[in-house]
């Protein structure tokens, strides 16, 4: 089943053009790992995925619905339904400073589902649990380190049981150290088949986790396929050059 | 000696319930208002903005002195006409709270657009991804961060009201200073001064206090 259509997607920021024409689809259950040069319009590309930057042009279709048809996005109260099948992960993990870890997770689900506050709270010890917080769930993001912020991060997105999760950039805020703990618990996320679309630039990640690769360069993808395809046999130059200066 | 100075500050007492009046209802009035005004000035249609930036300019841009005068004095000349006269006729502590309460709001409006800025964008689209209402956004995520940013401003704003009140005796009302004026004149002896100023002092030293207590209570 496909979860998500991308087709000809445009996107210009005043008279500059970051997306020219992306297309790709994200069946059930796949990672997909989107790397790329600096500046090729990865980040923007998925921003446009869950409503955060409008695109100009194409269609999104989620779960067989359309999000945006021929550049004509469907009405707010549509738009917030299907993006609400959608969490987010951002690289700056915007977490609320004024709220606990458990406050953090337990805050949409109560104020947007509203689902009884100690269902809520039962789930998300649960969650921190599987994240390995159990014992951070009383303190501000603040006493966290970058590594436990982002999976409280990804523990909150997974509380609105999304049928989907997007990254953007999750680790490049992240020293290595702290990098290898959120990869672990997105690889997790990836064995259980959660559906996922990961802007990175972590080749290993994409490398082990990721059941296929779009490649964007030039505010394109200019290629798709698996590890093998890209970086074992790149057709395109571009594609050589970038994992190239990436291993040097 | 002492039982001199007491006696001042017994009679200051009779001044003091102006003072925490006028203190507390422009506390409480000019905090909400400058908060809405705070929305008006960041609003999107220009003329609301437009016309909000002006009131702050006016507001902040005068004396607080003449906008008591002009209260208490003024207001009702701008009319000839008789009823109307009368309805903008105020007693001397309406037109110190009216005055207050405008003149505050306007720094409220300042403060909380600083506060607003200080927000960073992403929780905004966190509570968007999360699927969290406009309104939502706005109470569970915006308004406490507002609040705990612009608490130091808000406690400076605090300490430089108490103090301001003392103005109001320009237009007759008997608070504090007023006593210690009167006494001044008719004494020829300048302690009560120092009474009044202990009155001061100790107000701003529990207000010191409470907001210390408020940012560490609130701090994150």
């Amino acid at each position: 089943m496909k979860m998500l259509e991308v087709k000809g997607l445009k996107k210009s920021f005043g008279d500059l053009q970051v997306l020219d024409g992306v297309s790709f689809s994200v069946e059930k259950g796949e990672t997909v790992a989107v790397i790329g040069p600096s500046g090729s319009g990865k980040s923007t590309m998925l921003r446009c995925l869950i409503d955060l930057e409008k695109a100009d042009a194409g269609d999104i279709m989620v779960e067989n619905e359309f999000l945006m048809q021929d550049g004509v996005y469907v009405q707010d109260k549509k738009a917030q339904q299907i993006c609400a099948k959608m969490g987010m992960v951002f690289q700056s993990f915007n977490l609320f400073p004024h709220m606990s870890v458990l406050d953090n997770l337990v805050c949409a689900p109560v104020s947007v589902k509203k689902e009884p506050r100690e269902q809520a709270i039962q789930r998300a010890k649960k969650l921190l649990q599987e994240v390995g917080l159990s014992d951070k769930a009383d303190v501000y993001p603040s006493a966290l380190s970058g590594g436990q912020k982002q999976r409280v991060a990804i523990a909150r997105a997974l509380m609105m049981n999304p049928d989907m999760l997007l990254f953007d950039e999750p680790t490049s805020s992240l020293d290595p150290q702290l990098t290898s703990e959120v990869l672990s618990v997105m690889k997790k996320l990836a064995e259980e088949k959660m559906t996922m679309v990961v802007v990175t630039h972590e080749m290993g990640f994409a490398k082990e986790a990721a059941s296929k690769i779009l490649f964007m360069c030039d505010k394109e993808i200019i290629a798709e396929g698996t590890k093998e395809d890209i970086f074992d046999h790149p057709k395109d130059r571009r594609i050589k050059e970038f994992i190239d200066s990436i291993l040097s | 000696m002492m039982n001199y100075l007491f006696s001042i500050a017994l009679l200051m007492m009779d001044g003091i319930k102006y003072t925490l009046e006028i203190f507390f209802v422009t506390i409480i009035l000019s905090m909400p208002l400058g908060l809405m005004l705070t929305f008006f000035r960041t609003s999107k249609i220009k003329i609301v903005k437009a016309i909000t930036g002006f009131y702050v300019w006016i507001m902040r841009g005068t004396p607080l002195l003449l906008q008591l005068f002009f209260f208490y004095y003024g207001l009702a000349l701008i009319s000839d006409n008789p009823l109307f006269r009368e309805a903008l006729t105020l007693s001397r502590m309406q037109a110190a709270l009216v005055a207050f309460v405008l003149n505050y709001a306007a720094y409220f409006c300042e403060i909380f657009r600083g506060g607003l800025l200080a927000i960073d964008k992403g929780q905004y689209e966190a509570a968007k991804v999360l699927g969290l209402s406009k309104k939502q956004t706005l109470t569970k995520i915006v308004l406490p961060q507002l609040l705990r940013v612009t608490l130091p401003s808000i406690s400076n704003e605090s300490i430089t009201l108490v103090k301001d009140t003392a103005l109001v005796t320009a237009i007759g009302v008997t608070e504090i200073l007023y006593f210690a004026k009167a006494r001044v004149n008719a004494d020829v002896n300048a302690s009560a001064y120092l009474v009044a100023a202990l009155f001061y002092l100790v107000m701003n030293f529990v207000l010191t206090k409470f907001f210390a207590y408020m940012e560490k209570k609130y701090s994150y």
